[in-house]
C-alpha cells in the first residue's frame, strides 16, 4: 500500500510536500542532535527535487524529514522528563536549591 | 476551520506562553534544573543549540547582547520562525491560504544547512575572534 503511494506522482500545479524545515530548526536549536540537521538535510531534499520534478523524490524526502524531526522532536521530550524526574524524584530538588542560591 | 490545525494552534500557543514565563521568571543562565546538551555533557564541545535557552532567557529580558553572546543562531533564526507562526496562524483562520514561501526555497534550505554547520565547526575553536560564538 505504501509502494502505491510512493509510485503516484502528484499533479505539477499542487504544493510540494511538507518538508518540516520549521520543525528541524526548532530540533535544532533546542539542542536534541544530530536529529535536527538530518531533518534539515531531507528538507533541502524535498525542495530541491520538487524543484526539478522529481515528485516521489520530494515526498520520500519529506517522510524521511518528518521521521527525523519526530525522532528527534520525541527524544527531546523524553529526555526533559526522565530529567524532570531525576531532579524531582530522586531528592536533586535540595541540591537544585543550595546551587540557585548560591549562584544569584 | 480546520480543527486540527485549530488544536495545534491553541496546544503550540499554550506551550509557548508556559514556556515563556518559565524562561522569564527561572534564567537558564542562573538555575540549574534546566537539562543541558547532550552532546555537551558526553563530548564537552558545542552544538549548534547549545546556549539557546540561556539566550531565550536573556531576549525575554530584552538583553540582545547577551543572547547573540550565547547562541548568535537562535537569535537569527528566531524571525524565521516567528515568520513560520505568522503563516500557520494566518492559515488556522483565513479561508485564503498561503504558504511558507521562504521555506520551500532550496537555496534558503542550502544555506540555512551551510550555516548551521559552519557554526558548528566555527563555535568551537578556542581561538581568535571564534571565541566570541561559544555559548
Amino acid at each position: 500500500m505504501e509502494q502505491q503511494t510512493l509510485s503516484q506522482a502528484p499533479p505539477p500545479s499542487s504544493a510540494p510536500p511538507k518538508n518540516w524545515l520549521v520543525e528541524s530548526i526548532l530540533v535544532t536549536i533546542f539542542c536534541c542532535l544530530p536529529f535536527g540537521i538530518a531533518g534539515i538535510v531531507f528538507a533541502s531534499q524535498v525542495n530541491s527535487k520538487w524543484a526539478v520534478a522529481d515528485y516521489n523524490g520530494a515526498l520520500q524526502a519529506s517522510k524521511e524529514a518528518a521521521k527525523w524531526t519526530k525522532i528527534g522532536f520525541f527524544v527531546s521530550i523524553g529526555c526533559w522528563v526522565l530529567y524532570l524526574i531525576a531532579v524531582f524524584a530522586l531528592g536533586l530538588g535540595g541540591f537544585w536549591m543550595t546551587s540557585r542560591s548560591l549562584n544569584q | 476551520m480546520d480543527k486540527k490545525a485549530l488544536t495545534q494552534f491553541i496546544l503550540v500557543t499554550i506551550a509557548v506562553i508556559v514556556l515563556s514565563l518559565l524562561y522569564f521568571f527561572y534564567p537558564a543562565a542562573t538555575n540549574r534544573f534546566y537539562p543541558t546538551c547532550f552532546f555537551h555533557s558526553i563530548t564537552g564541545y558545542d552544538c549548534p543549540g547549545c546556549g539557546s535557552q540561556r539566550a531565550a532567557s536573556a531576549l525575554l529580558h530584552g538583553k540582545i547582547t547577551a543572547a547573540l553572546d550565547y547562541n548568535i543562531l537562535f537569535v537569527l533564526l528566531i524571525p524565521f520562525v516567528f515568520y513560520a507562526a505568522f503563516v500557520f496562524s494566518w492559515n488556522v483562520f483565513s479561508r485564503k491560504k498561503i504558504q511558507q514561501h521562504i521555506f520551500y526555497s532550496p537555496v534558503f534550505v542550502k544555506i540555512l544547512l551551510c550555516l548551521v554547520l559552519a557554526f558548528w565547526i566555527f563555535r568551537n575553536i578556542p581561538a581568535g575572534p571564534f571565541i566570541w560564538l561559544k555559548a
